[in-house]
């Protein structure tokens, strides 16, 4: 067989450098090429939106003469002061923080707790840890229409169930009414569609834990409650921190749900941060103020992820 | 203690060992049991919802058994029986003309499936393509940047689609894309990419490197070494990737929404989430046969690809 002499003599990276100088961008070792597709078609979806949303940001649309006018920082300033025109964007804030921290925090002890007990080998394990990733792959516009239905304050289950026990009256319900426990209504699909997102990946790093510490520690008379915070999570810790991001990500940019299950009202009580900038854009046609608010939302979400992956050393 | 007691006490310690084991398993199993049925109740209603007749519909205290099955509702999803028809026969009034959500395309989804079909289909050809490529760069070579190409391509899934819809609908404008098959397309490739790239680079991951370099010490080029011998490492995982895809593209909302305006272009979220107006009553049990019917090609879809959902959702990190 006919080889090369070259790849017996010189080490393969040395080979693949010279060629990249030979050829340049167009050859197979650089990859900047291979890459190019991709990163051309995402750069079109963030990098582009984002030049626009600040260009637009700078402006003001006037809906009567259908003309753009630059305003200066003015939309920024609604955002700093609020404004007379659209809703309270501080109000946003709060919402989104009290949403993400309270789903979070739910999610992650949930879904620790029943990973553990599958962990532990229940009967029919397996179908059960099946029957959990259904509600994740089920659509959010669905799961919320679902929702609506179990939490309806007639006929509703669940509104039942907590009438029943009386953590519910019928004058305040979960969905309508002033709208005091909407956004525990939200936090309810939230938490039931996502909490087996954490039961997985936790669940995947325990089948991963090496079998001989674990052992070891049980050896050496460490109890159950030891065995769970001093080695397991400790363990676990680089699994957790990959999916609290990915949480927090999605979790900052709720949608779905509120769209389909309270659009944003009673008021502005479940107002969540994309949600508002969804409104003043599209129902206020405040196009430069939407811009305003798109590029805070996706400039604090970037530099809030970036530091996080420093922080705990994420890493693909 | 006298030496005959002591085999008796030994067997009945071990009898009530396994007692013990067995009542902690069952306990186990019982309590997981419950937890577990809360998280399925929800589909499980949904399901029974779209086979009941409308009244048992509402009856509370709720109902898990099934009364009576009925067909009606499936049948109007299908659109093998008008609403209007279903409706009378089922609460025994006739609606007035032009009540009722779905507008004047009715409640039939067969439309909407057979969109929803063609831009998941058509963006994930896309997306393995491209991603499959951009994987193969990301796991082999190591440019400078790498990690920061990579934190790129998640950090594209940071901007809301709310924010996005606004400068793509411009775009679309200039380049005649509005509310045509391709523009939503293409924006569900767009959702799904970083998906799919950063998932496969974890796939190509575990492929070993000496397979490529044993690849091209034979003579080879680097892209020989990936289209005859790595991609066909890589299959499984592109089929997993593929998908994924497929479902998140299904379950895509707020971009669709905005990019195709025409009722005709609907995909099976909206064109559901239109059945839910202010003008009619909202219609219960179609809803659910529509959402039952939307549902089960993914549950379908993800029992093959199960063992790589926990990868695909985090984006490759976590090898599940």
């Amino acid at each position: 067989m006919a080889r090369p002499d070259i790849a017996l003599s010189t080490p393969l990276s040395t080979q693949a450098a010279s060629a990249n100088k030979r050829r340049g961008f167009f050859s197979a070792s650089n990859p900047w090429l291979w890459v190019s597709p991709a990163v051309g078609i995402l750069l079109l979806y963030s990098v582009f939106p984002l030049v626009f949303n600040i260009l637009v940001s700078f402006q003001n649309f006037r809906t009567s003469t259908k003309a753009w006018e630059w305003v200066g920082f003015r939309n920024y300033e609604w955002m700093l002061y609020g404004n007379p025109l659209v809703k309270d964007f501080g109000n946003a804030i709060v919402i989104t923080a009290v949403y993400t921290i309270v789903a979070l925090t739910v999610q992650l002890l949930l879904g620790l707790f029943i990973a553990l007990l599958l962990d532990a080998r229940p009967w029919f394990s397996n179908i059960m840890q099946t029957l959990m990733i259904l509600p994740m792959v089920t659509a959010p516009v669905i799961a919320g229409l679902m929702f609506r239905l179990l939490q309806h304050p007639d006929f509703g289950v669940i509104s039942w169930l907590l009438y029943g026990v009386g953590a519910l009256d019928k004058s305040e319900p979960l969905l309508g009414g002033t709208g005091q426990y909407a956004l525990i209504a939200l936090l309810i699909v939230e938490i039931w569609q996502w909490t087996p997102f954490f039961v997985l990946i936790i669940l995947a790093g325990l089948k991963g834990l090496p079998h001989e510490i674990v052992e070891a520690s049980q050896v050496d008379g460490a109890s159950w409650l030891q065995r769970l915070t001093r080695i397991k999570i400790p363990m676990l810790f680089s699994v957790i921190t990959v999916g609290v991001l990915f949480r927090l990500i999605e979790l900052y940019k709720t949608f779905d749900y509120v769209m389909v299950m309270t659009s944003g009202g009673p008021g502005d009580r479940t107002t969540t941060l994309s949600f508002y900038q969804y409104t003043v854009t599209f129902q206020n046609v405040r196009w430069g103020y939407g811009a305003a608010i798109g590029v805070f939302i996706m400039v604090v979400g970037w530099l809030s992820a970036f530091a996080y992956t420093k922080i705990f050393r994420v890493k693909w | 203690m006298a030496s005959t007691a002591q085999p008796v006490d030994w067997r009945t310690a071990q009898r009530l060992q396994h007692r013990n084991k067995f009542l902690g398993k069952l306990a186990l199993s019982l309590l997981t049991f419950a937890i577990v049925f809360l998280f399925f109740f929800p589909i499980f209603y949904w399901f029974r919802l779209s086979v009941t007749p409308y009244r048992y519909v509402f009856t509370l205290p709720p109902r898990l058994d099934f009364p009576q099955i009925t067909t009606a509702w499936w049948s109007v999803i299908l659109g093998q029986a008008s609403y209007q028809d279903t409706m009378r026969d089922q609460t025994g009034t006739a609606l007035a003309a032009g009540v009722g959500g779905g507008g004047t395309l009715g409640y039939a989804m067969v439309q909407p499936i057979v969109n929803s079909l063609f831009y998941g289909l058509s963006s994930t050809a896309i997306v393995i393509f491209v991603a499959t490529l951009a994987a193969y760069a990301l796991s082999r070579f190591n440019p400078r940047g790498k990690q920061n190409l990579v934190f790129f391509i998640i950090s594209t899934r940071f901007m809301p689609a709310a924010a996005v819809v606004l400068p793509l609908s411009w775009l679309y404008q200039q380049l005649g894309l509005t509310s045509t098959y391709i523009g939503v397309m293409l924006a569900h490739v767009v959702i799904n990419l970083p998906l799919a790239t950063l998932l496969l680079k974890s796939f190509f991951d575990d492929i070993p490197t000496d397979l490529d370099e044993a690849a091209m010490v034979d003579g080879c080029t680097r892209f020989g070494a990936f289209w005859r011998i790595i991609i066909r490492y890589v299959a499984p995982g592109m089929a997993a990737a593929a998908v994924l895809c497929l479902i998140f593209s299904w379950n895509e909302f707020i971009l669709t929404l905005y990019l195709s305006r025409l009722p005709e272009m609907q995909t099976v979220p909206i064109r559901m989430q239109s059945y839910d107006t202010s003008a009619g009553p909202t219609e219960w049990g179609l809803l659910s046969a529509a959402g039952t019917a939307a549902m089960i090609p993914v549950f379908l879809f993800i029992l093959s690809v199960q063992r790589y959902l926990i990868r695909g959702l985090t984006l490759g990190a976590v090898r599940g």
